[in-house]
C-alpha cells in the first residue's frame, strides 16, 4: 500500500496482482479503478514523486504503470543471470521510485538494485547481505536511502560524485550499522537521522553526525524498547493492577504481607498476587487503551473499531464479568480513557479535541453525560487525560500540545495552560491542591495551580533555576505521575529506568551536586545528610520499570517487565557467524 | 543337368532358406536361377565367356514356381507375424511395468478411496475457485494416521483464505528452509538461573527421540515374549 506524495490518493497492491487505486475523501477512502493486473502478488508499491507512475516489485519482476492509463509500460525481470537449474525465487521485498526515473529496489538476494525504469536497464546493483533486504526508505532531497536487511543490520547508501567536484555522482554503500539481533522490518529517513524498527522489539534513531548541528545529548544513538505511555492502570482501593498487552487485558490482585523489615530486606508474602482475569479483544486489531476503575469494579478498552465496557464482580475470591450493554458509538475513536476517582464517570479522550464525559450506572450500564470541546476548536485529538480526586476538574492535552483544564461541576472550559514548545508525556491533578503537575517530553517539570489559573511559585523556581543536566539528559520520557497520600510535598515520577520521590520542601541541587546521591547518602551520618539532601530522590533499582503508584499504608507498587521474558518469546533469527571461520 | 556352380553355392548364403528334402531339385533350381539372375545384375567383374552361359535357363511348370511364391510369402507373413508379436510382448511389458511403478508411487488403495470419497480438502488448492461443501468426517471408522482435517469451508471466509495465503507466504519465505535461521532450542537460560549452575548449552535433552525409544521398548518386549 502507498499513498501518493500529495496524500490525495491510495493504491493497494493485492494478491492476484492487480493493483488498485482509491481516492481519499474526508471520512474514508473510494475506489477509483483497477491499474493493469499481471500475475504474480505485489509486494511492494511506489509512486513517482510527481505521482504520474508507480513501480510495483512482485517475485522475479519489477513493473512500471502509468496511472492515468492503467497500463504496465514496464517490466523488469529482476532474476536475470542465474542458470535455469540454480534459479531460486527472487522476491522483491521493498521499491523506490526517484523523481529522476530511478527504481531502487530490494530484493531477497541481499541486493539494492538501481534501475532505469523507462529503458528498462540495470543502473547499479550493490549486494549488501547473504540474507533478504526487508526494508528501503529515502531521503527527502533523495540524496541518500537506509535499507533493513534480515540479519539486523542497516546499511545507508549516498549519492556522491566519482571524482571531487565532478558532475557524474554514483551511489555508494557508505555506512553499515548493526543495532537490531533481529530482522529490520521498517526503516525511515528522517533529515537528520536515521530510523530502524526491528522484530527484536527496538526502535532504533541513530543521528546523522554531518546533519547534527550541536554535537552533544542530540548526537546520541537512541533506542527505544517500550513504548512512551503507560500501559498498567492500577485500582488504588481494590489494590488491582490491569496489564495492557496488545490482544488482552489482564487483572491481577496484589499479594500481601504481615511482615516488616529494614531497608533492604525481602519479606515473605503471605498472600500471593492473582491473577483474576483475563480479556480477550475480539478480532485483529490490537487494544490501543484502557483503564480500572479505582475501586475495581468497571473495566474498559477501546481498539480502532471498539469500545466496551464491563462490570466486575466480586465475590469473595473469584470475579465475575459482564459486559456492560448500549455503549453510545459517537465514543469512537477513543485515544485515552480515564475513570474518575469516586468511579462515578469515565471520562473519553476523542478527536477534535473533545472529550466524552460518561456516567457509569451501578448495575452495569452506562449514559453520555456531555462533551467537552476547547473553545477555539482544534483539529488535533486529545491523547491524554488526568482528573481531580474531588471530581470537580479534568485536564486534556491535544495534539497540538494545548493543556486545556474543564471544570466538571459546570461542564465547561475554565483555563488553559500556557504553551510549551512541547509534547506532554505525563500530567496528574494533585489530590488535595488541586495543583497540575506536568511532565514534558524534553524532561521539563511545571506546576500549575488550577484554581488560580496560574504557575505556582515552586514551578517558577525551578524555571529560573533551571533543572540538573543529569535529569535533562535521561533517555525515556516520564510515563507516570503520582502522589503520597501522607505528605502533600511528594510528588512520585518514573521513567522507564528510574522512579524519584520528588520532595517539593527540600532544595534543589544545583549543578555542582550530584543528582543521583542516594546510595551515598546513606553511607553519611545524620547531620552531613541534612545538608547535602535535595529534593530529587532516585532509585535506579528497578529496570525497566513500566509503572509506579503509591498505595494506602506506605506501600509502592512497581511494575517492571524484564527485557528477557521478552527476549525468550521473540521469533529465530538468521544464524550468523561473528568470528573468523 | 548341369547346374552353374557359382548360383548353387551363392543360393543358401543369399536366400539362408532350409529347403526340404523333396523338393530340393526345383526350388534349388528356382532358387538358383533368380539368385543367379540377381547376382548377375550388380556387375562383378566380367567372367570370362562360359560355354554353359549360353544355354537357355531351365523351363520349370507354372504350378511349382506359384507354389513356390506362396510357401514364400507365407514364411515371409510367418516371420513378419512373429516379429510383430515380438514388438507387442515387448510394449505389453514396458506397459505393465509403469502402471507397477505408478501404483507403488500413489498413496495405498484404502487411502485413496478415503480420500475420493467425501473429497478432502487441501490448504493450497481450496485457493478460491473450490466452494464445495466438506461433511465433516467424524464419525469415519478406522482412520489412517494422516496430516490433514476436513472442515467446513462455508466457516471460514474466502478474505480469510486468502489472508493466509499470504501470510504463509511472507512466512515461508522468511522463516522457510532455506532461510538461515536458528533457533535457540539448544540454549537453556533455566540452566544457569538454577541454584547448580549448568552448561547453557544443553548436550542432550532427554525429550529427543521419544518415539524411537518408545518403540524400541516395545520391540524388546515383543521380542523377549516371541522368545519364551
Amino acid at each position: 500500500m502507498a499513498a501518493n506524495g500529495g496524500g490525495t490518493r491510495l493504491a493497494i497492491g493485492c494478491e492476484d496482482g492487480s493493483v488498485k487505486l482509491f481516492q481519499v475523501v474526508p471520512g474514508g477512502i473510494q475506489f477509483e479503478k483497477n491499474l493493469d493486473r499481471q500475475k504474480g502478488r505485489v509486494l511492494c508499491l511506489s509512486w513517482h514523486p510527481l505521482g504520474t507512475h508507480i513501480a510495483a516489485g512482485s517475485i522475479d519482476f519489477i513493473r512500471v504503470l502509468d496511472v492515468r492509463s492503467g497500463r504496465t509500460v514496464q517490466r523488469i525481470m529482476v532474476n536475470y543471470h542465474v542458470s535455469k537449474p540454480k534459479k531460486r525465487e527472487c522476491v522483491v521485498w521493498s521499491i523506490a521510485f526517484l523523481s529522476d526515473g530511478t527504481v531502487v529496489s530490494s530484493d531477497s538476494f541481499g541486493r539494492v538494485q538501481f534501475w532505469d525504469w523507462e529503458r528498462g536497464t540495470l543502473l547499479e546493483s550493490h549486494t549488501v547481505s547473504t540474507s533478504a533486504v526487508l526494508s528501503l526508505a529515502v531521503s527527502e532531497k533523495e540524496d541518500s536511502i537506509v535499507v533493513g536487511t534480515s540479519t539486523g543490520a542497516t546499511y545507508q547508501f549516498q549519492l556522491l560524485p566519482v571524482k571531487a567536484g565532478g558532475q557524474e555522482k554514483r551511489w555508494v554503500r557508505t555506512k553499515p550499522f548493526q543495532y537490531h539481533t533481529h530482522d529490520v522490518r521498517a526503516v525511515a529517513h528522517s533529515p537528520t537521522a536515521l530510523i530502524s524498527g526491528g522484530l527484536d522489539a527496538q526502535l532504533v534513531i541513530r543521528p546523522l553526525m554531518e546533519k547534527v548541528q550541536r554535537k552533544g545529548y542530540e548526537a546520541v544513538l537512541r533506542k527505544v524498547t517500550f513504548p512512551h505511555r503507560c500501559l498498567v492502570s492500577c485500582a488504588r482501593k481494590a489494590r488491582l493492577l490491569l496489564f495492557q498487552f496488545s490482544q488482552h487485558l489482564e487483572l491481577w490482585r496484589l499479594g500481601s504481607t504481615n511482615e516488616t523489615g529494614k531497608d533492604g530486606e525481602v519479606l515473605n508474602v503471605c498472600r500471593m498476587p492473582e491473577h483474576l482475569l483475563q480479556l480477550k479483544s475480539k478480532g485483529p486489531e490490537h487494544i490501543y487503551c484502557s483503564c480500572v476503575s479505582p475501586c475495581g469494579s468497571w473495566v474498559a478498552y477501546c481498539t480502532a473499531s471498539r469500545f466496551h465496557i464491563y462490570r466486575v464482580q466480586h465475590e469473595g475470591d473469584s470475579v465475575s464479568v459482564k459486559k456492560v450493554p448500549g455503549v453510545p458509538k459517537l465514543l469512537l475513536p477513543a485515544y485515552q480513557l480515564q475513570c474518575a476517582s469516586d468511579s462515578g464517570r469515565l471520562f473519553v479522550a476523542s478527536d477534535r479535541g473533545s472529550v466524552h464525559v460518561l456516567q457509569l450506572l451501578e448495575p452495569g450500564g452506562c449514559k453520555h453525560l456531555h462533551t467537552l470541546r476547547p473553545p477555539a476548536g482544534t483539529a488535533e485529538a486529545v491523547y491524554l487525560l488526568a482528573s481531580s480526586a474531588d471530581g470537580n476538574w479534568l485536564a486534556a492535552v491535544s495534539g497540538d500540545w494545548e493543556i486545556h483544564v474543564y471544570s466538571l461541576k459546570h461542564f465547561k472550559h475554565h483555563c488553559a495552560v500556557p504553551m510549551y514548545g512541547c509534547a506532554v508525556s505525563a500530567l496528574a491533578i494533585h489530590p488535595a491542591t488541586n495543583n497540575l503537575v506536568i511532565a514534558y517530553a524534553d524532561q521539563q517539570l511545571f506546576e500549575f495551580s488550577i484554581p488560580e489559573k496560574q504557575y505556582t511559585a515552586w514551578s517558577r523556581t525551578v524555571q529560573n533555576g533551571g533543572l540538573h543536566k543529569a535529569w535533562l539528559e535521561r533517555d525515556t520520557p516520564i510515563t507516570h505521575i503520582a502522589f503520597n497520600p501522607q505528605n502533600p510535598a511528594h510528588i512520585l515520577l518514573h521513567d522507564v529506568y528510574m522512579f524519584c520521590v520528588l520532595d517539593k520542601s527540600l532544595p534543589l541541587p544545583d549543578a555542582s551536586t550530584p543528582l543521583f546521591n542516594q546510595s551515598a547518602l546513606k553511607q553519611l551520618p545524620e547531620p552531613a545528610r541534612q545538608r547535602q539532601l535535595h529534593a530529587f530522590k532516585i532509585c535506579k533499582k528497578f529496570q525497566p520499570l513500566l509503572f509506579a503508584e503509591l498505595l494506602e499504608e506506605n506501600r509502592l507498587v512497581l511494575v517492571e517487565r524484564p527485557l528477557a521474558d521478552i527476549r525468550a518469546q521473540l521469533p529465530p533469527p538468521v544464524q550468523q557467524q561473528p568470528f573468523g571461520t | 543337368r548341369h547346374l552353374p556352380a557359382v548360383s548353387l553355392s551363392a543360393a543358401p548364403a543369399a536366400g539362408g532358406r532350409r529347403l526340404g528334402e523333396g523338393g530340393e531339385g526345383a526350388e534349388g533350381a528356382a532358387v538358383g536361377v533368380r539368385e543367379g539372375g540377381a547376382a548377375a545384375v550388380p556387375a562383378g567383374p566380367p567372367s570370362p565367356p562360359d560355354p554353359d552361359d549360353e544355354e537357355a535357363p531351365e523351363e520349370l511348370s507354372f504350378g511349382a514356381a506359384a507354389a513356390a511364391a506362396q510357401s514364400e510369402r507365407q514364411l515371409a507373413g510367418e516371420a513378419a507375424r512373429r516379429h510383430r508379436e515380438l514388438l507387442k510382448e515387448k510394449r505389453r511389458r514396458r506397459q505393465e511395468l509403469f502402471a507397477e511403478q505408478k501404483r507403488r508411487k500413489l498413496l495405498p488403495e484404502a487411502l485413496l478411496q478415503e480420500l475420493a470419497q467425501p473429497g478432502h480438502r487441501s490448504e493450497k488448492q481450496s485457493e478460491g475457485h473450490v466452494l464445495k461443501q466438506v461433511k465433516q468426517d467424524k464419525a469415519r471408522g478406522a482412520r489412517s494416521k494422516g496430516n490433514y482435517t476436513a472442515m467446513h469451508l462455508k466457516d471460514q471466509s474466502l478474505t480469510g483464505l486468502h489472508q493466509q495465503t499470504a501470510k504463509d507466504f511472507v512466512y515461508s519465505h522468511l522463516y522457510g528452509p532455506g532461510t538461515n535461521r536458528t533457533t535457540n532450542e539448544f540454549f537453556s537460560l533455566a540452566n544457569k538461573k538454577d541454584p547448580v549452575k549448568k552448561a547453557a548449552v544443553q548436550f542432550v535433552d532427554k525429550s529427543w527421540g521419544l518415539e524411537k525409544k518408545q518403540k524400541a521398548t516395545k520391540f524388546k518386549k515383543h521380542w523377549i515374549a516371541m522368545k519364551m
